[in-house]
């Protein structure tokens, strides 16, 4: 067999494994291995084994991914969603659907301390949905708010996926976390405006709240100026070039403790099972990476990236049909895969493809991350739809998955606008200069 | 006797996790020493990111086998749920048995990368750390997670053996 033939067998393996539920880290590694033995030999193989694992583990680069994961854990732990919430509520509860307009804003200034979607969805969903329950507020429409919102953890920095992919092509995180500043903001204000519109049409299904005094507002602002400082360190110093990613995260791990122990929310027992909790998230982000080293090693062989770079460069049609095509593929493919598990497989196929066509590396980020957000609230594998099915049993997941439905058409038009215009995602990266 | 490998699988992931929570939060507070020591007084840490690599090193392999109990692994599951009992239990069966194959392999080459590190008296580029220990510790880690897997695989066998998933 040809090593291209082998490439493509090794692809519809990868596949087949993926179908019988095979850990994804774990398939990539399987398949990376067996078809990285079956093009050259035994040896080579079972080294390219253990020096891509031990080399990905003790990457200095890559620990940002855990710093910035234990960012939000230990956010969490420190109370800072809570009052995240609470100060949003205060302000925009006492209109109709306020609960869920305060929701969607709390998601995204959660959002700016943690970098998960279902970390964000899972953290606003524990703090909001009682809330709304209380209000009389429609399960489909809360349900949904908080699944799509949670959405924006990716999207606006810090985000594990733009880390990832930014380590994975070899891009500046601190370019692609301020890409994510202007359509996150931008995706935020559609969430508000489709809560608007979807409650205009149906009061009864987002109840105005009772109206807050301006001190309650006042005083509830004050309990997020703390988040505030975190994120302008951690982030703010990461765009100013004053810190590595890296430096970055643990400036903002260390600082969500500061602030949990100087709130007294922070007790042993928090800290202890926020860090492991982050820790396994971080192993499993890890293992997945490793899982990608070894099947890229196995891709590179293979000769396929670089083929289907050259053929789908020469292809007698326009440069902005092919990158859609492939965009389609993260759309079909975010159906049935985890985003950052998605990304991770198929950055090595399709992103010399987007280099040879001479797309900026930013903007496709940013398009992938929006994709990726479609990916994990639409059926089957809506992981935030999971997650907030765990946290609200009682509802149905058919209804959970039609409260996402008027979200997903906003992140459709904000993913079509940033297609059409790239300005709205690398303008903002254009100014920064390091 | 699988749960009491259960219990043992428990006990051994738990503390072996605690030990990679150690590392990681030795990782924060090392690195914000580093930079509040580097950007106040322009006295950064000495050695500072050897010592993170190879604290990752140990707070993700030791995080492996509880990472793998609690199930956290990201896989695509719309197709085996939809299959009747009996052959999903034979899919977890082969599913258990080729990941085990892949952590026998795993753990046997970091020990024989470990022994290459110890052999060239590998040490890391600042601090001169010697590596070998760190890759022995990480093979180490990988023993629980085998012994993870086996207990999943067994468990599979017998689900297929006695038809009652």
């Amino acid at each position: 067999m040809t090593p291209e033939t082998v490439g493509i067998v090794g692809i519809a393996a990868l596949l087949f494994l993926f179908l019988i539920k095979v850990p994804i880290a774990f398939a990539m590694a399987i398949v990376g291995f067996v078809g990285f033995a079956w093009l050259g030999d035994i040896d080579p193989a079972l080294s390219v084994l253990s020096q891509d694992l031990f080399d990905t583990f003790s990457s200095y680069p890559l620990s940002v991914i855990p710093m910035f994961i234990l960012m939000g854990s230990f956010a969490y732990a420190s109370g800072i969603s809570e009052r995240l919430f609470t100060a949003t509520y205060n302000w925009v509860g006492h209109l109709r659907g306020g609960l869920t307009i305060a929701t969607v804003l709390a998601c995204a200034g959660f959002a700016a301390i943690c970098g998960s979607t279902a970390a964000t969805a899972a953290t606003m969903g524990r703090i909001a949905l009682p809330e709304m329950k209380k209000y009389k507020y429609d399960d489909t429409l809360a349900t949904g708010t908080v699944a799509a919102a949670g959405t924006l953890g990716i999207l606006i920095p810090p985000s594990t996926v733009f880390i990832v992919y930014g380590i994975l092509v070899e891009e500046s995180i601190g370019k692609l976390f301020v890409a994510g500043i202007v359509p996150g903001i931008i995706l935020s204000l559609m969430f508000v405006a489709v809560v608007v519109i979807v409650c205009g049409r149906n009061p009864a299904l987002g109840p105005p709240g009772p109206a807050s005094t301006w001190r309650e507002k006042l005083n509830a602002t004050k309990g997020i100026i703390e988040a505030v400082i975190l994120f302008i360190l951690a982030i703010g110093g990461l765009m100013l070039g004053w810190f590595s990613p890296t430096q970055a995260g643990a400036i903002g791990a260390a600082g969500a403790i500061v602030i949990g122990l100087a709130r007294r929310k922070l007790t042993w027992k928090n800290f202890v099972e926020a860090g492991k909790d982050g820790l396994l998230t971080s192993c499993m982000v890890l293992f997945i990476i490793a899982g990608a080293i070894v099947f890229g090693h196995f891709m590179a062989v293979s000769k396929i990236p670089f083929l289907l770079a050259d053929w789908v460069g020469s292809l007698p049609i326009p440069k902005l049909a092919i990158v859609g095509v492939i965009l389609f593929i993260y759309f079909l493919g975010g159906f049935f895969m985890d985003s950052m598990a998605l990304i991770v497989v198929t950055i090595p196929i399709f992103f010399p493809v987007v280099q040879k066509l001479g797309f900026d590396p930013i903007w496709f980020g940013v398009m992938i991350v929006l994709l990726g957000e479609m990916g994990v609230i639409t059926p089957p594998v809506g992981v935030n739809v999971f997650v907030i099915k765990g946290i609200a049993p009682e509802v149905p997941l058919h209804l959970i998955f039609k409260g996402i439905f008027p979200f997903l058409y906003a992140l459709i038009l904000l993913a079509t606008a940033v297609l059409f215009f790239p300005q709205i995602a690398t303008w903002l990266p254009s100014l920064v200069k390091y | 006797m699988l749960e009491k490998l259960d219990r043992f699988n428990e006990t051994v992931s738990r503390w072996a996790a605690s030990i990679g929570f150690a590392a990681v939060v030795f990782m924060v507070i090392l690195t914000s020493l580093d930079v509040a020591g580097s950007k106040l007084f322009l006295l950064p840490v000495p050695g500072s990111l050897d010592m993170v690599m190879l604290a990752q090193l140990i707070g993700i392999s030791f995080a492996a086998a509880m990472t793998l109990r609690q199930d956290r692994h990201v896989s695509v599951d719309f197709f085996v749920m939809l299959l009747p009992k009996r052959p999903r239990a034979v899919i977890d069966l082969v599913v258990q048995a080729l990941c085990l194959g892949l952590f026998l392999i795993i753990t046997w080459r970091l020990f024989d990368h470990g022994y290459y590190l110890q052999t060239g008296e590998e040490r890391t580029p600042t601090a001169a750390i010697p590596m070998a220990p760190f890759a022995y510790a990480a093979a180490l880690a990988m023993v629980p997670v085998c012994l993870v897997l086996l207990q999943q695989l067994l468990s599979a066998i017998l689900r297929v053996a006695r038809n009652d998933p």
